[in-house]
C-alpha cells in the first residue's frame, strides 16, 4: 500500500507542478480508457485537465465525457495504472490505453514504515521479486530466499516439508542470544520462534509464498536500523500481493510432482558384516580361536553358532534403506482473484498444498486463504485490512526433535540396521515385533512398522491479520495507524502405539500439547512528512512508534495404558503419567524517527535515530538508542558524467554508518527466580532457576558499509558491490559461572564479535535479440567471522571449545586423526607436540580444525527465452563448512557393535601388518586398549560444503492470439526440477542441514524434486 | 510552512505521551516463577525448597543412575554387555570415563539449594519443630552430597596418594542468589570436608530427634542421619563413631532387618524394608528407557520372563562376582541374577535388583542407605578394631541371613570375608568402587580389560573442564 501512497502523492505532484492557467478556448471531448493489456474498458479513471479543478471519472465503460481547453492536457490517472497526459490538440475523442505501472513498481523499494525510490536508498537492501520464486515447491519463502541475495545465507534444518530453515544476514552475530532476523510479513512482526515439538516446523510456512509480491531483506544499520532494538539480525520485509484496480483478473495455478531420495548409503551384506564382526571381536580378545570368533558374532545376531560357510553364504540381506526412503508426492491448487475499482481493490486467494518427504510417514499439508481490502473513503481517508488464515497439518518424522527415540527413525536407523533382519514376515506382517523380542543389534526395532503405527504429528492454525488507518490531511503529511495480530494455535502429539518398542512396556503411550502463541504489533502513530522545496530540495521524514506484546502458553499431558491400538485420545487411556503448563510473556516499545534528505536528485542523506524498551532486560538498563547516518551520491547525475556517455546509466557510490540492537534472549534472563517443578515424589518443589541481573542490557550490532550501485548499457548490466564490517558489542552471553555457585550461567553483556565481508551482485542481459533473451544474475558473499573479546580475559567460552578468541563462532576443537598405525591397525592422532598419540587428551592434545560456519556462498542464476519458451536454471553453493558426519560415525563403526556398516570402510579396513590405510581394524567396542575409541578426534569431520543446481525450470507460455479466442488472459506450462544435481566431498545423505543437537542423526535429507503446473489467468 | 510546524507540533505531542506511557507497557512478570529475593520467606516455600533439594538426587547424573551403577562399572563388579554402547568406557577405565560433569554440577546446585534454606530458615515464623525438621533434612542432605563429592573427586582420609593429592572439594557454605555472590572457590583440605560434613550431621542428628519415624525412609529422618554417620565414619577410618552411630541408626526402628525368606522378596516390594533412606520416584519420576537402572541392568520387563525385550542390560555382573556368589553354595543372594532375553544380542546374567518395582517398566524407588550396609560398617570397624567376636557376630548375621553357616575367622581373612560379603550383598547398589577406593585397593579386571592400580590417576574422577576453565582458583586432579 505504501507503494501506492506514494504513486499517489507522485501524481499530485505532477498535477500541482504543472499547473497553469486554464486557457481560453474550451470544448467538449468524450472518449473511451481501455487496458492496453486485453482492451477492457477501464471504468474510474480520474480525467483531469491539467492545471485545473476540471475533471470527471469513467463509467462502467470506460467512457467519459468533460470540456476543456483546446490546447490543454488531459491526464489520466489511476491506481496501479501509468499515469497519462493527452494533449487535446482540438480533438473532440480521445481515446487512450492505460498500462500498468510496472516500471514505477520495481523502481520502489519497501524500506520499513515506508517506500523509496529505489535511486534514493542510501543503505544495502536486497530486494527478491515474488515472481522469482513462484511455484518453487517449497512451503516457505525463507527457502526460496536460498541463493537468492547476496549476504543473506539459507541454511534448511533438513529436508522435511515446511521444516526448520535458518536464515543469517550479514553471519552470525551472536552467540547466545538469537540470531533469527526480524521477520515483517504486511507490517506485522512475525513471532519467529519455531514453537512445535513434533516435526521441524517452520513459522513462516504459514503465508504461500505465491501470495508474495516482494521481499526485501534489509542488510545494514541505515536500512535495518529503522528497526532498532529488533535489527540487529537485519530485517526481512514481505509484502503480498495486494488488488488492483480494473477488471477482476483469475489466476488459477496447478502443480503436481515427485520427490525422491539424493542418496543411498552403500551398506555390507549379511556376509561381510559377519566377516568383519568376528574380526572385531577376535582383535579385542585374541585368545579367541577363528571359530569362537565366528561363534560369537553369529549368536550375537541369534544364529546357530555352527553355522557352515554354505549355509553362511546363503544367509539373505534385506535392504531397510529402500524400505524407509521412499518416492513421494507434491500437489498445490490455488485460485486467486484481483480486482477492484479506483476506490476500492481487492485480492482474494486460496490455496492447498501438500508435499511428502522422502522418507515414509513424513509430510505436509497445508490450506491457506487471504482476503486484502484497501478502501479509499475520500481523497485524505484510505482503510488498508488484510487476513491470512492457514491450517498446517505436519506428520513429523520419528525421533526428532521430540517425536521419540532416533534409534527408532527410519532416516537414522535404516542404513544401520543388521541386513540380516527382514523387513516383513513371510505372511507380510512386520518381522521383529517386540513381543518376538525385536530385530537382532542394537537397532532392534523395526522402524517400517514404528513409521506406519505412531502418530506423530503437528497442527498449526493460524491467524495473521492487520488493519490500518491512513489520513492524508494535505498533501505533505501522511498520518497512520497500524494494527497487526499474529496468532497460533499448535496441537501436537505423538501416540506410541502399543505395538511398536516405545509403547510396548506401557501398553501405548500419548503424549500431547497445545500451545498458543499470540503477538501482537502496534504502530499507533506513524507520521511522514514529505515535500519539496522547489526543484534541488527534497525532504521525507517520518516518525513512527511501536508496541509488540507476545504471551505464549501451553499445556501438556502423557498418558499411558491403552485398551488397544485403535485407541488413540487422552481420555481412553487408563494411566495419566504427567501434565504440564506453561506461561510466558515480554513487550517491548520504541519510538523511530528518520529524516532523508535529497539534494538536486543526486546527494540524499539519511539519519534515523530510535529508542526502545523491552521487558526482558533489567530494570536499569530497560532502554536503548539505536541510530543511523547514511550517504548516497548519484554520480551520474553530475554534470561530468549525466548524457557523458550513452552507455553509462548510473553509478551511485554509498556509506552508512550505525548501530542495531538485539534482544533475543528468554524473556526473564534478568530476573533472579525461583521456579517450581522440582517435585519429590508428591511434593511439590521449588528451586532457584536464574542469577539476577538488574545491568543486563542490549546487545549492540555497529555496521558500517560501503558500497556501489552501477548500471550500464541501458541498464542491460546492473551489479552492486559492498563491503561490510558487523562488530557486535556487549554480547548477550550466557556466560558460564562456576557450578560451585549452584547455577550454571547469567546471561550478561560480555564479549565482542565481528563479521566482515564483501558481497557481489551482478546482473547482465547477455543477449536480446530476435525474440531471444539471455540474463544471467549472479551473487557472491564472502564472509569472516571472528571472536575477539570473552569475559576476564578468557580465551575460550568455559564449557563450550566452538568459543574461542581469535578463531570463528562454531570452531571444530578436535584431536586431529593420524590415520592408522601400519604394524598393528590402531588407530593413531596427534598430540599437542604433532607426536602420534593412541589417546590424545582432551583438552591437551586438541586444536582448531575448521568451523562449522559458512565463509562463501551465493547463487548463480541463467535465464533463456526465446518467444513463449523459457529456461531457468539456478545454481546455489555454500562453502567453507564443516561438520562431523555424526550418522556416518555409526556406519564407520565396522563390527564395533551391532550396527551395519559401509562399504568402503569395509573394504579399506587395515587387515594385514604393513597394509597402509585410514580405516583401522575392526574391534569390538570400537576402542584398543588404551586407546582412544577409532571413531574419535577429526575422523568423522568433513567438509560440507556443496554447489547444487538448485532449480531447473522449463516454461512455456502459450500464445497470446490462441488464448484470446477461448476468453484466457495468460496460460503458462512447466516442468520444474529441484536440487537435480549435487557436487560435494560430503560421504553421509546430505551436506545441508542444521547441528540442532544431534549433529545429521536421523537428518530427514533434502529430496529431489520433480514438479509439472499449469497457469492460467482469465 | 505553518503546515509544517504543525506536523512538528503533532510528532513532538504524540511521541512524548507514547514514550511516557512506554516504562509501564513494558512491565511483564513471570507466572511460573518467583522473585528469588523473597522466595523463601514462608513456612511453605522453605518446605517446597526441601523437596526441591530432594528432587536434585533423583537425577540420572546422581542416585537415579551414577552413584549406583558407575561404581559397578568402574570396578570388579560390573561388565558392559556392548548392547547400547552405555558404560562400556568406563568399564574400561578409560580416561575421562567416571563421574561426568552433571554430577558435579546438580550437587553444588543442591548444595546451594540447600544454604538458602538454612539461611532463610530462621528468619520466618514457624513452629520450632518444624524449623528443625526443615534444618535437619537440610544438613543431613547436605552431609550426603559432601560426602558423595569426596568420594568421587577427592582421596579418602586414610588412602591419600599424597604425590597425587589436590585436595578435597570446594565447601560452598553461603547461599547465593546475584552474580555479585559468586566465589571462585579452591578446593577445601580432605580433613576440613569432613570435618564440616561431621559437623552438619551432628547438627542434623540433634535436630531430626524429634521428626517422627513415619517420613522414612523417603525423607531423612535420625536415623538415616546417624546410617550416614557410620558409612562417613568408616571412610575417615574412625571406627569409634563407625560403631556408635551404627547402633543408634539400628536402634531407632527405621527399617528392618529381613529373614532369609524374606530376601528375594524385598528385592519385589516397591519400598525395600531394609532402607533407612530410600529415594522415591512416582510415575512422572520416570528415568526413561535409556538410561535408568531397569534398564542399564537388565533386558528383561518381568522376572522370569524371556519372551519380552525390554531394556538395553548395558551392564552385568563380572564372572568374577558370579563365581564368589556360586563359591559359597546355597545363597539367597544368588536368586537376584537370571538370564536375560537375546532381544539385544547374547542373553547374559543380569541384576534384577530394579525391575519397575513401582508398577511401570524403569520406575523404581532407590534405596541409598539400609540396613545390611550399616552392620556391614559396624562389622568392618569392629574388625579394624581387632573385636573380632562382634566382628564375627555381624557378619554371621550377614551369612547365616544369606543361607550360609557361619564363620570363625580373625584378623586379615576376618576383614576379607567382611569385605567379600560386603561385596555381595550390595552389588549393583554403588558401594564397590567406593569400598575399593577408601581401602587404597587396586581394581582388578578381568582381561581384555586392564587392572587399574591405586596410584592411577583414574581413580579419581576428573573435575569438569569447564569448572577449571570458568573459576582459575580450582585445581585439577592429577592426570586430566
Amino acid at each position: 500500500m505504501m507503494k501506492r501512497l506514494l504513486h499517489l502523492s507522485f501524481a499530485w505532484f505532477i498535477a500541482v507542478l504543472f499547473a497553469s492557467a486554464a486557457s481560453a478556448q474550451t470544448r467538449t471531448v468524450s472518449g473511451r480508457v481501455t487496458s492496453s493489456e486485453d482492451g477492457s474498458p477501464l471504468p474510474g479513471v480520474t480525467v483531469q485537465v491539467k492545471g485545473t479543478n476540471t475533471g470527471t471519472q469513467t463509467d462502467a465503460d470506460g467512457k467519459f465525457s468533460l470540456s476543456a481547453p483546446e490546447n490543454g492536457t488531459l491526464v489520466f490517472r489511476f491506481v496501479g495504472l501509468k499515469t497519462l497526459e493527452i494533449a487535446v490538440g482540438g480533438r473532440s475523442s480521445i481515446d487512450v490505453k492505460m498500462e500498468t505501472d510496472e516500471k514505477v513498481l520495481s523502481e520502489v523499494v519497501v524500506t520499513g514504515y515506508g517506500a523509496l525510490e529505489k535511486r534514493e536508498i542510501t543503505g544495502s537492501i536486497a530486494s527478491v521479486k515474488g515472481d522469482v520464486i513462484q511455484n518453487l515447491p517449497m512451503q516457505s519463502f525463507d527457502r526460496a530466499l536460498q541463493g537468492r541475495a547476496a549476504g543473506v545465507l539459507v541454511q534448511a534444518a533438513n529436508g522435511v516439508p515446511g521444516g526448520a530453515v535458518s536464515v543469517r544476514i550479514r553471519g552470525v552475530g551472536s552467540i547466545s542470544a538469537g540470531n533469527e532476523p526480524l521477520y515483517i510479513v504486511d507490517g506485522v512482526v512475525m513471532n519467529n520462534s519455531s514453537t512445535t515439538n513434533f516435526s521441524s516446523s517452520n513459522p513462516l510456512a504459514f503465508l504461500n509464498p505465491n501470495d508474495i509480491e516482494s521481499i526485501e531483506v534489509l542488510k545494514d544499520a541505515a536500512a535495518a536500523s529503522i528497526y532498532g532494538a529488533q535489527a540487529g539480525n537485519g530485517v526481512v520485509l514481505v509484502t503480498t500481493k495486494k488488488g488492483r484496480a480494473g477488471k477482476t483478473e483469475f489466476n488459477l495455478n496447478y502443480y503436481y510432482g515427485s520427490v525422491e531420495p539424493i542418496r543411498y548409503m552403500n551398506v555390507l551384506n549379511t556376509q561381510q558384516w559377519i566377516q568383519v564382526r568376528k574380526e572385531a571381536i577376535r582383535n579385542q580378545n585374541p585368545a579367541l580361536t577363528e571359530a569362537q570368533a565366528l561363534s560369537a558374532a553369529l549368536t550375537g545376531i541369534r544364529l546357530a553358532g555352527n553355522l557352515t560357510p554354505e549355509q553362511i553364504a546363503a544367509l539373505p540381506t534385506y535392504d531397510w534403506q529402500r524400505a524407509s526412503y521412499r518416492q513421494g508426492a507434491i500437489n498445490n491448487i490455488e485460485l486467486s482473484a484481483r480486482g477492484g475499482d479506483d476506490k476500492t481493490t481487492f485480492a482474494l486467494s486460496g490455496s492447498y498444498n501438500q508435499q511428502d518427504a522422502n522418507v515414509i510417514a513424513v509430510d505436509f499439508k497445508r490450506a491457506t486463504g487471504r482476503m486484502a481490502v484497501q478502501h479509499q473513503v475520500n481523497n485524505k481517508l484510505r482503510f488498508e485490512t488484510s487476513i491470512n488464515l492457514s491450517n498446517i497439518k505436519q506428520r513429523g518424522p520419528f525421533g526428532s526433535p521430540n517425536g521419540g527415540s532416533f534409534l527408532g527413525s527410519p532416516t537414522f536407523s535404516s542404513p544401520l540396521i543388521l541386513p540380516i533382519n527382514p523387513i516383513y514376515n513371510e505372511d507380510g506382517s512386520y518381522f521383529g515385533t517386540p513381543q518376538t523380542g525385536g530385530l537382532a543389534g542394537i537397532l532392534n526395532q523395526n522402524v517400517i512398522m514404528n513409521a506406519e503405527y505412531n502418530t506423530i504429528q503437528n497442527i498449526t492454525r493460524q491467524v495473521v491479520g492487520n488493519a490500518k488507518v491512513v489520513w492524508n490531511p494535505f498533501k505533505e503529511l501522511t498520518v497512520s495507524s497500524f494494527y497487526g495480530l499474529d496468532y497460533r494455535e499448535i496441537k501436537g502429539e505423538y501416540y506410541a502405539d502399543p505395538r511398536t518398542a516405545d509403547g510396548f512396556g506401557v501398553r501405548g503411550r500419548l503424549t500431547s500439547e497445545s500451545e498458543y502463541n499470540a503477538t501482537f504489533t502496534a504502530n499507533p502513530i506513524v507520521i511522514n512528512f514529505a515535500k519539496n522545496i522547489g526543484s534541488d530540495h527534497k525532504l521525507n521524514t517520518t516518525l513512527a512508534t511501536e508496541y509488540v506484546q507476545e504471551v505464549f502458553e501451553g499445556i501438556s499431558q502423557q498418558v499411558t495404558t491403552f485398551p488397544t491400538s485403535q485407541f488413540r485420545t487422552a481420555n481412553t487411556g487408563a494411566t495419566p503419567i504427567s501434565t504440564g503448563g506453561f506461561w510466558t510473556s515480554y513487550r517491548r516499545g520504541g519510538v523511530v524517527g528518520s529524516v532523508q534528505y535529497g539534494l538536486k536528485n543526486r546527494y540524499f542523506v539519511n539519519a534515523v535515530i530510535r529508542r526502545d524498551g523491552s521487558s526482558r532486560f533489567g530494570n536499569q538498563n530497560r532502554f536503548g538508542t539505536f541510530g543511523s547516518v547514511s550517504a548516497a551520491w548519484l554520480l551520474t547525475e553530475e554534470a561530468f558524467l549525466k548524457d557523458q556517455f550513452e552507455w553509462l546509466d548510473e553509478i551511485k557510490l554509498r556509506g552508512s554508518y550505525g548501530s542495531t540492537g538485539n534482544s533475543q534472549i528468554g524473556n526473564f534472563d534478568s530476573r533472579g527466580l525461583f521456579g517450581g517443578g522440582a517435585n519429590y515424589g508428591n511434593d511439590a518443589g521449588i528451586a532457584p532457576s536464574s542469577l539476577n541481573n538488574p545491568t543486563l542490557r542490549w546487545e549492540r550490532q555497529i555496521n558500517s558499509e560501503v558500497g556501489l550501485d552501477l548500471a550500464f548499457f541501458n541498464r542491460r548490466l546492473t551489479s552492486t558491490i559492498g563491503y561490510f564490517n558487523k562488530e557486535s558489542r556487549d554480547l548477550l552471553l550466557s556466560q558460564p559461572v562456576p557450578w560451585t555457585s549452584g547455577f550454571s550461567s547469567i546471561t550478561n553483556n560480555v564479549g565482542r564479535l565481528y563479521n566482515r565481508g564483501i558481497e557481489f551482485e551482478l546482473n547482465t542481459v547477455n543477449i536480446d535479440a530476435g525474440g531471444f533473451k539471455w540474463s544471467t544474475s549472479f551473487n557472491i558473499t564472502k564472509l569472516e567471522n571472528k571472536v575477539t573479546r570473552l569475559a576476564d580475559g578468557d580465551t575460550v567460552l568455559p564449557g563450550n571449545p566452538s568459543v574461542r578468541i581469535g578463531h570463528p563462532l562454531g570452531a571444530i576443537f578436535t584431536s586431529q586423526y593420524a590415520g592408522v598405525n601400519p604394524a598393528t591397525g590402531r588407530p593413531m592422532w596427534y598430540d599437542v607436540n604433532g607426536n602420534l598419540t593412541y589417546l590424545p587428551l582432551n583438552p591437551t592434545d586438541f586444536r582448531v580444525l575448521g568451523t562449522t560456519l559458512s565463509t562463501l556462498f551465493g547463487g548463480f542464476t541463467n535465464t533463456f527465452s526465446y518467444k513463449g519458451l523459457e529456461l531457468t536454471v539456478f545454481f546455489q553453493y555454500d562453502f567453507g563448512r564443516k561438520q562431523f558426519n555424526n550418522q556416518n560415525s555409526f556406519l564407520m563403526e565396522n563390527g564395533g557393535r551391532l550396527f551395519n556398516s559401509l562399504v568402503d570402510i569395509y573394504e579399506r579396513r587395515w587387515t594385514t601388518p604393513g597394509q597402509i590405510t585410514d580405516v583401522p581394524r575392526p574391534i569390538n567396542g570400537n576402542a584398543e586398549v588404551r586407546g582412544a575409541s577409532h571413531l574419535s578426534g577429526s575422523r568423522t569431520l568433513e567438509d560440507a560444503s556443496y554447489i547444487r543446481l538448485k532449480q531447473a525450470t522449463l516454461a512455456y507460455n502459450l500464445p497470446q492470439d490462441l488464448l484470446r479466442k477461448v476468453k484466457i488472459n495468460r496460460a503458462r506450462v512447466y516442468a520444474q526440477a529441484i536440487n537435480l544435481l549435487t557436487w560435494t566431498k560430503w560421504t553421509g545423505f546430505d551436506p545441508e542441514f542444521l547441528n540442532l543437537g544431534a549433529g545429521n542423526n536421523g537428518v530427514v535429507p533434502q529430496s529431489r524434486n520433480y514438479t509439472f503446473g499449469v497457469e492460467i489467468g482469465f | 510552512m505553518k503546515k509544517l510546524s504543525l506536523s512538528i507540533k503533532v510528532l513532538a505531542i504524540t511521541s512524548t505521551i507514547f514514550f511516557a506511557s512506554c516504562s509501564n507497557l513494558l512491565n511483564v512478570d513471570p507466572r511460573q516463577s518467583i522473585d528469588s529475593a523473597t522466595a523463601l520467606t514462608t513456612q511453605e516455600a522453605l518446605e517446597a525448597a526441601v523437596s526441591g533439594a530432594y528432587d536434585y538426587l533423583q537425577a540420572l547424573r546422581m542416585y537415579g543412575r551414577d552413584f549406583i551403577a558407575l561404581p559397578e562399572a568402574l570396578s570388579d563388579n560390573g561388565r558392559a554387555t556392548n548392547k547400547s554402547g552405555r558404560l562400556q568406557a568406563e568399564y574400561q577405565n578409560q580416561p575421562n570415563a567416571h563421574f561426568s560433569a552433571g554430577t558435579w554440577q546438580l550437587s553444588y546446585a543442591a548444595i546451594n539449594q540447600i544454604n538458602l534454606i538454612l539461611d532463610n530458615a530462621p528468619k520466618v515464623n514457624m513452629p520450632a519443630a518444624t524449623r528443625n525438621n526443615i534444618e535437619g533434612q537440610a544438613l543431613f542432605l547436605r552431609a550426603l552430597i559432601y560426602h558423595n563429592l569426596m568420594r568421587v573427586y577427592a582421596y579418602d582420609p586414610g588412602a591419600i596418594v599424597t604425590q597425587n593429592s589436590r585436595g578435597g572439594v570446594p565447601l560452598a557454605l553461603t547461599p547465593i542468589l546475584g552474580s555479585d555472590q559468586i566465589e571462585k572457590l579452591s578446593r577445601a583440605p580432605i580433613d576440613a570436608v569432613y570435618a564440616q560434613i561431621y559437623k552438619d550431621l551432628d547438627d542434623a542428628i540433634v535436630k531430626l530427634a524429634t521428626t517422627p519415624n513415619s517420613r522414612a525412609p523417603f525423607y531423612a529422618t535420625r536415623a538415616a542421619a546417624e546410617a550416614l554417620y557410620s558409612r562417613v565414619a568408616l571412610y575417615r577410618r574412625d571406627y569409634a563413631n563407625v560403631v556408635r552411630f551404627a547402633d543408634a541408626a539400628l536402634s531407632r526402628g527405621v527399617g528392618t532387618f529381613v529373614t532369609n525368606a524374606q530376601y528375594v522378596a524385598s528385592w519385589r516390594a516397591a519400598i525395600h524394608p531394609e532402607s533407612i533412606f530410600e529415594l522415591q520416584y512416582v510415575t512422572a519420576e520416570n528415568l526413561g528407557v535409556n538410561e535408568a537402572l531397569q534398564t542399564t541392568y537388565t533386558t528383561l520387563l518381568a522376572v522370569g520372563d524371556r519372551s519380552r525385550t525390554g531394556g538395553f542390560g548395558d551392564l552385568v555382573p563380572t564372572a568374577d562376582l558370579l563365581n564368589i556368589m556360586q563359591a559359597e553354595g546355597n545363597d539367597v543372594r544368588r536368586q537376584l541374577y537370571e538370564l536375560g532375553t537375546a532381544g539385544r544380542g547374547t542373553a547374559e546374567i543380569e541384576c534384577t535388583k530394579f525391575m519397575g518395582k513401582g508398577g511401570q517398566p524403569n520406575l523404581d524407588n532407590i534405596p541409598v542407605i539400609r540396613v545390611s550396609e550399616v552392620i556391614l560398617n559396624r562389622a568392618e570397624a569392629y574388625a579394624m578394631q581387632n573385636n573380632d567376636a562382634l566382628a564375627l557376630a555381624d557378619l554371621n548375621r550377614i551369612r547365616n541371613r544369606a543361607g550360609l553357616p557361619s564363620v570363625t575367622l580373625s584378623g586379615a581373612a576376618l576383614l576379607e570375608e567382611i569385605l567379600k560379603q560386603r561385596r555381595i550383598e550390595l552389588a549393583f547398589e554403588g558401594d564397590r568402587w567406593f569400598t575399593l577406593k577408601r581401602l587404597g585397593r587396586d581394581i582388578v579386571k578381568a582381561p581384555p580389560v586392564q587392572t587399574v592400580p591405586f596410584i592411577d590417576f583414574r581413580i579419581l574422577a576428573p573435575i569438569p573442564v569447564r569448572e577449571i576453565q570458568a573459576n582459575p582458583n580450582l585445581q585439577q586432579n592429577f592426570g586430566y
